[in-house]
């Protein structure tokens, strides 16, 4: 494993709808922001390249669409995936109480090696605003009752903690990756041998 | 014989594929030459397809896959494989034919890996592409090194031609979908006559001056393979310069022929670039690629294995 290689890390984000996943993403990658609602239609992603401990990679952060009428992907955009972003509305509690289905959720389509160690993120977006619901203490008491997940305090509209939320998600999943790697050391066993037809009845998880 | 078959050419998708879409011949200079091969799927109401043209070393079925995962979604998906022809304008002309003869107004084209050719200035002037997925330009990029001696190809035996090609495909410490992608390459290497080995390497080895810049107002989405099998990061980093504005989308791992070995994740990305076309007069499904299609669509045979049609993997949230 050359540290030369240039690395992908797949990072999806998920939550209830409204909650500010586009928001987020938008500002980390573009920058911007717009009070402009429009909800996510389908499941989409923007790449940037960042420096994670001198070492340049690139994120493939993937937004989904919170409402169920628009899961339209299925699970190639779980596939591979480095590190899982939950996002809650600090104003609004039924957002931070699916928290539990949507790692849930991640955890049953994505089916990690180790879901117990798989790096999630919460980010508790939203905390320029006045009517918060949600206290900080609540949000923590819960990350640290789920294997201590790192929690972060985020507004898009004002750039609050979004770049340093995003650093620890490069981060984490970095370290995802290169476990996950240390496994792809020992690949399936191949068989070069075309007569043998008995191979795509392996029961193994390919197309086949 | 079957027995010498590889797997995926064995598996219930491929001889799913083969027995429900035709392989359709059309000589498009009606000469008995210039005769394309195609397989042509989904509703002919949807004049803006997506064409899958296959890169030197493949047929038009190995994308199956695509022409079956997109079918459910409603995209009318055409494989198409070119008969030789020995330079681009000879290739533009038979090209622009075949999408008069199918009657098609405009199309998006899914190259894989078909060098740089593709995105020649003469090419465009075709003036029927509305938008462009380029995949994994490896195989012939790799082949480029052989411009001196592209003047031979048309006399080399085949033999030689095809360890030119095979020569690039790793098979050793790869992973099982790699390596099944890998063994249904070589069957389709082994099936190509000379004259089309030959004239499709030497179309790849003709230097041609690319003009990013005419290719600036359509959409393009570039998916690349990361490891290391595949394209070397500066050749990706060459392509990416030469559409800035291109959709990246990469893949972690795949090998040289995504297509086969990550068909779920190629298909993602093809559906998320044909969704911008929807509900326009350019659109390349009758269905709307932003909603998940009625269940009553999804009731797939067995056989057919991409992730679309397997209704208890689509995300439920409650």
């Amino acid at each position: 494993m050359s540290s030369r290689k240039k690395v992908l890390l797949k990072v999806i984000i998920l939550g209830d709808s409204g909650v500010g996943k586009t928001s987020l993403m938008n500002q980390f990658v573009n920058k911007k922001f717009s009070n402009q609602y429009k909800a996510t239609i389908g499941a989409d992603f923007l790449t940037k390249e960042v420096i994670v401990d001198d070492r340049i990679v690139t994120m493939q952060i993937w937004d989904t669409a919170g409402q169920e009428r628009f899961q339209s992907l299925g699970v190639a955009f779980y596939r591979g995936a480095d590190c899982c972003v939950l996002v809650f509305d600090v104003t609004a509690p039924n957002t931070f109480k699916s928290l539990e289905s949507w790692r849930d959720e991640f955890l049953i389509q994505a089916s990690p090696r180790a879901p117990e160690n798989f790096p999630f993120v919460i980010l508790g977006n939203k905390v320029d605003l006045d009517n918060r619901a949600v206290s900080a203490k609540r949000a923590q008491q819960w990350c640290q009752s789920k294997n201590d997940i790192p929690y972060f305090e985020t507004s898009a509209k004002e750039a609050v903690n979004v770049e340093l939320a995003f650093q620890t998600i490069a981060r984490n999943a970095l370290a995802q990756e290169t476990e996950a790697e240390l496994y792809n050391e020992f690949p399936d066993q191949i068989k070069l041998n075309a007569n043998d037809n008995n191979r795509n009845r392996d029961g193994d998880n390919c197309a086949c | 014989m079957s027995n010498n078959l590889c797997d995926l050419s064995q598996s219930n998708e491929y001889l799913s594929f083969r027995s429900s879409i035709p392989l359709r011949k059309i000589d498009v200079d009606a000469d008995g030459f210039k005769v394309w091969k195609i397989f042509d799927s989904g509703p002919k109401s949807v004049t803006c397809p997506l064409i899958c043209l296959p890169p030197v070393s493949g047929t038009a079925d190995i994308f199956f896959q695509q022409v079956m995962g997109l079918a459910s979604r409603g995209v009318r998906v055409i494989a198409a494989e070119p008969p030789p022809y020995w330079n681009i304008k000879e290739w533009c002309d038979g090209f622009k034919r075949l999408l008069d003869y199918l009657e098609l107004d405009k199309v998006h084209i899914f190259g894989a890996s078909l060098g740089k050719w593709i995105c020649s200035p003469k090419v465009y002037r075709i003036n029927k592409e509305l938008s462009k997925i380029l995949c994994n330009t490896f195989t012939d990029t790799s082949v480029f090194e052989y411009n001196d001696s592209s003047a031979l190809f048309w006399l080399l035996p085949s033999l030689v031609l095809k360890r030119m090609l095979m020569g690039n495909f790793t098979a050793e410490k790869v992973e099982r979908r790699i390596a099944d992608s890998v063994d249904f390459m070589v069957e389709r290497v082994e099936s190509l006559t000379q004259s089309e080995l030959a004239s499709r390497l030497t179309l790849n080895c003709t230097p041609c001056y690319v003009e990013p810049q005419s290719l600036h107002d359509i959409p393009i989405t570039i998916v690349d393979v990361w490891d290391e099998s595949a394209l070397s990061s500066t050749v990706r980093e060459d392509l990416y310069k030469s559409y800035p504005h291109a959709k990246l989308a990469h893949l972690k791992s795949g090998g040289n022929f995504p297509y086969l070995s990550r068909s779920d994740e190629v298909n993602l990305h093809l559906l998320i670039h044909l969704r911008q076309f929807d509900g326009t007069a350019l659109t390349s499904s009758y269905l709307s690629l932003h909603k998940m299609p009625p269940h009553n669509q999804l009731q797939s045979d067995e056989g057919t294995v991409s992730f679309f049609n397997q209704r208890d993997k689509f995300v439920k949230i409650s």
